[in-house]
C-alpha cells in the first residue's frame, strides 16, 4: 500500500517547478517604514541611494490601518523597516514577505520599557494576557535612535553591498547629528534637576529613562478639551507630583493651556515626531523641542 | 505483389476477430515496458525537479520523508510540530532566507498551507485573478482547487473542522479568497495558501471577540481580577476576519512559541547551506535539517529497483506471450492445410504462397509494433494527465 502510494505521489506530480525568489532589482531599491523616524535615519544614511517611502496618514502611525493597496505597496517593497517594540499595530494583522522586514529595535528588546498592565482579560487555552505590553517610542532616546540607525546601515549594506561605504558615510553623518542631540538633551534636562514632570501621554518613557526625569503621564489630547474627570484626576497627581511643566504630543488647545496656566503648569511642545511632520525634519522638530525646553 | 497484399488484406479482414487479438498482444507485449519506464521516468523527474527546487527543510525530529512528502507535495501524515522560533533562528542565521510552513488544516479535500509571501517568490507563483493575500483571512486558491469548487476572488471558503465530533475543538474560520493562482502543473494546484498566522487563527491561538470592557459583553464576564477579566465560554468569537473587527483579533502569547510543521530554507550560497546543515548535527538537537533531493533520490532508488522488478515481470509475461502468438501462427497455418493446398491446386507457386503468409505475419506485427509506438508516444506525451484522469 505504502509503494502504491508513494508511486501514485510520484504520478500525480508533472511539469517542472522553478526555483523563485531572486529579487529582481530594476532601477531604485525601495524601503518602506512603518514611522517617520525611521524613514529620516533611512534617507539619512542612503541619500538618493535608495527610495525610501513612509505613507501620508493622519494621527499617529502607531494606531495607522492601511487599506489593501497600501499593504500591496508594502510587500512589493524591497526591504521593510519596522519599529518593533509592538508598534504599528496593523503589521501582525497583515500579510508582509518575512525576508524583508528589519526589526530595527530587536537587538535591544532587554532595554524595551514595561507597561501597567491595563486591559487584562482572560479566557481560552492561553490564559491572562496584554495588548500593548512595552513602550514603543523608542528613538525618543537617542542612543537607541543610533541603535536602531546601525540596524538600518547594516540591513542596507548587507543587501546593495556595492554602496556599503556611503552608507557608512551617511550612518556616520546621522550619528554625530543625533549624538550632538542627545549632549544637548541631557544638558537641558539635566537643568530641571528632579523637578516633577507631567507628559500629556505616555509616550515619554524612554525620554524619561534617558534623561533621568521625575516624569509622570495622563492621557489628554493636544487637539481635544479634557472633560471633568480628566482635570480631577490631573488634581490628584498634583497632591503628589506638584509639576510645574506639562509635555505636549502638540500644540494644545488654547482654553486647556490657560486652565494650566492658573495651576501654574507651563504647557510645552515635545513632539515625538512619529508622523512627517509639515515642516522641516525629524532633527529640526528635536531641536525645536530643545529650544522650547530652554 | 499487390495480389498477395490484396489476399492478406482480405484474410485478415476475414478472420478480423483473431487478428485483433493477435495485434492487441504484440502491441502490449511491446508497449508495457516501454510505456512504464517512460511513466516512471516522468514521475521521477517530477519528483526531483521539485526536491532540487527545494535546497533544505528543516522540521522537527521524525521521519525525514514524512517530512519532505509533507512539506514538498503536500501528502503523507503531518509530521511533528515545531515552533516558530526556529524558522527565527534560521533567519538570524544570516545564512538563509526561511519560510515557515504548518500545513495541518483542509478546507474540503485540499490541504491549507499556512506560510509567508516568501513563498511566492520562492515556487515561482504567480497571481492569474485577483492579488495575493494582504490581511489575516485572506487566501490565495491553486487552480484546482478553484477549478473544482467554482470559487473566485470575492467568495468565501471555510477551513474544515478536524473531527465533527470535536465540539470544542478547532472552529471554522471562513476565509476570503483573494486571488488565483496560474496553473503550475505541481502540488501547488491543489492547495489553499493562506498567512501562517491566519493557521494560527484556525488552531485558536489567535481569535477576536468581544470588547469585554463594554456594557454589552458582561454576560460573557466570569470575574474581574484588578485589571484582569476572566470571560466564561459564552463570549463571542469572531469565525471571519472583516475590516470591523479585525481589531478585535489578537494573539493569545509570544508567536514564536506558536508551531509550523517545516522551515523551506533558501540557503543564500552553497557554503551558507554547508554551515546551516552543521548548527543541526548536534545530539542534543530537537530539530533535523534534510536535504529533499537526498531524500527524495532515497525514495526513488527504492521505486526503480521495484520497477526493475516490473519490468523483469513484463518481460517475462512478454516472451510467453510471444510464444503463444507464435503458436497460433503455427496452429493457424495447420489449419489452413486445406486452403494452402488449394492455392497450389490453382497454379500458386510455393513461393507466392509462403510470401502470402509471410505477408499476414508481418501485417500483424507491423500494426501491433505501431500501435505500441503510438501509445508510448501518447504516455511520454500526455502520461501524467490520463493518470490524474485516470487514476486520482
Amino acid at each position: 500500500m505504502k509503494w502504491i502510494t508513494l508511486l501514485a505521489t510520484g504520478f500525480i506530480l508533472t511539469g517542472c517547478s522553478k526555483q523563485a525568489g531572486q529579487i529582481e532589482e530594476s532601477g531604485i531599491p525601495v524601503v518602506y517604514t512603518v514611522n517617520y523616524p525611521l524613514a529620516y535615519f533611512a534617507e539619512r544614511i542612503a541619500g538618493d541611494l535608495v527610495d525610501v517611502h513612509f505613507p501620508e496618514m493622519e494621527g499617529d502611525p502607531a494606531f495607522w490601518n492601511p487599506s489593501p493597496e497600501e499593504i500591496v505597496e508594502y510587500q512589493n517593497a524591497d526591504l521593510i523597516l519596522l519599529n518593533g517594540a509592538l508598534y504599528a499595530k496593523w503589521v501582525p494583522k497583515v500579510s508582509l514577505p518575512q525576508s524583508t522586514q528589519v526589526d530595527t529595535s530587536a537587538g535591544f528588546k532587554d532595554r524595551f520599557i514595561a507597561l501597567d498592565e491595563a486591559g487584562n482579560h482572560a479566557h481560552g487555552p492561553g490564559g491572562a494576557h496584554v495588548h500593548g505590553e512595552v513602550a514603543f517610542t523608542t528613538w525618543l532616546d537617542p542612543q537607541l535612535a543610533i541603535l536602531q540607525a546601525t540596524v538600518i546601515r547594516d540591513a542596507f549594506s548587507s543587501h546593495w553591498k556595492e554602496h556599503a561605504a556611503e552608507f557608512e558615510s551617511g550612518f556616520l553623518a546621522l550619528e554625530k547629528d543625533l549624538l550632538s542631540l542627545d549632549a544637548e538633551l541631557e544638558k537641558v534636562f539635566a537643568s530641571l534637576g528632579k523637578q516633577p514632570l507631567l507628559g500629556s501621554h505616555p509616550v515619554y518613557q524612554y525620554l524619561t529613562r534617558r534623561y533621568k526625569l521625575n516624569l509622570r503621564s495622563v492621557h489628554w489630547e493636544p487637539d481635544e478639551a479634557s472633560d471633568a474627570q480628566m482635570w480631577r484626576e490631573l488634581d490628584a497627581i498634583l497632591e503628589t507630583h506638584p509639576a510645574r511643566i506639562m509635555l505636549w504630543e502638540g500644540v494644545p488647545m488654547v482654553e486647556t493651556k490657560a486652565r494650566l496656566a492658573e495651576k501654574g503648569i507651563q504647557s510645552i511642545v515635545f513632539d515625538p515626531c512619529g508622523n512627517r511632520p509639515s515642516v522641516g525634519d525629524y532633527l529640526s522638530v528635536m531641536k525645536s523641542n530643545l529650544h522650547g525646553l530652554e | 505483389m499487390r495480389d498477395i497484399l490484396y489476399m492478406a488484406w482480405r484474410y485478415l479482414a476475414y478472420n478480423r476477430i483473431k487478428t485483433i487479438i493477435l495485434i492487441l498482444s504484440i502491441t502490449l507485449i511491446v508497449f508495457l515496458p516501454a510505456g512504464l519506464k517512460i511513466l516512471v521516468g516522468q514521475s521521477a523527474e517530477s519528483l526531483t525537479s521539485r526536491a532540487e527546487g527545494t535546497p533544505l527543510i528543516i522540521g522537527a525530529k521524525g521521519s525525514p520523508l514524512e517530512l519532505a512528502l509533507n512539506s514538498l507535495y503536500f501528502e503523507s501524515d503531518m509530521p511533528p510540530k515545531m515552533t516558530f522560533a526556529e524558522a527565527q533562528r534560521v533567519a538570524d542565521s544570516g545564512l538563509a532566507t526561511a519560510i515557515p510552513l504548518y500545513i495541518r488544516f483542509n478546507a474540503r479535500t485540499f490541504p491549507i498551507v499556512g506560510t509567508t509571501l516568501d513563498y511566492f517568490d520562492f515556487r515561482g507563483l504567480e497571481v492569474s485573478k485577483g492579488r495575493k493575500m494582504a490581511v489575516l483571512g485572506e487566501c490565495v486558491l491553486g487552480t484546482d482547487v478553484a477549478t473544482n469548487l467554482k470559487l473566485e476572488p470575492g467568495q468565501h471558503i471555510v477551513s474544515s473542522p478536524e473531527s465533527v465530533f470535536d465540539i470544542a475543538g478547532v472552529y471554522p474560520l471562513k476565509m476570503k479568497v483573494v486571488g488565483i493562482l496560474s496553473p503550475t502543473g505541481t502540488p501547488d494546484d491543489r492547495i489553499v495558501l493562506v498567512d501562517l498566522k491566519t493557521t494560527w487563527i484556525i488552531e485558536g491561538l489567535a481569535h477576536g471577540h468581544q470588547d469585554m470592557s463594554k456594557p454589552e459583553a458582561a454576560a460573557g464576564v466570569l470575574k474581574r481580577e484588578g485589571n484582569t477579566v476572566i470571560a466564561n465560554a459564552s463570549v463571542i468569537l469572531y469565525n471571519e476576519i472583516t475590516p470591523d473587527n479585525m481589531d478585535s483579533f489578537h494573539f493569545h502569547g509570544d508567536t514564536a512559541g506558536f508551531p509550523i510543521t517545516a522551515i523551506i530554507a533558501a540557503p543564500h550560497d552553497e557554503k551558507s547551506g554547508t554551515l546551516l546543515q552543521g548548527k543541526y548535527l548536534g545530539d542534543d538537537e530537537l530539530v533535523q535539517i534534510v536535504k529533499p533531493s537526498t531524500v527524495m533520490d532515497e525514495l526513488l532508488g527504492t521505486v526503480l529497483t521495484v520497477q526493475n522488478y516490473v519490468v523483469a515481470a513484463v518481460v517475462v509475461i512478454g516472451f510467453s506471450t510471444l510464444m503463444t502468438s507464435v503458436l497460433v501462427f503455427m496452429l493457424s497455418l495447420r489449419l489452413r492445410k486445406r486452403e494452402i493446398e488449394a492455392m497450389h491446386r490453382i497454379g500458386g507457386s510455393k513461393a507466392r504462397v509462403l510470401g502470402l503468409l509471410s505477408t499476414e505475419i508481418a501485417a500483424v506485427l507491423l500494426i501491433g509494433f505501431a500501435c505500441a509506438g503510438l501509445l508510448t508516444l501518447t504516455a511520454s506525451q500526455f502520461g501524467a494527465q490520463l493518470i490524474r484522469l485516470f487514476i486520482l
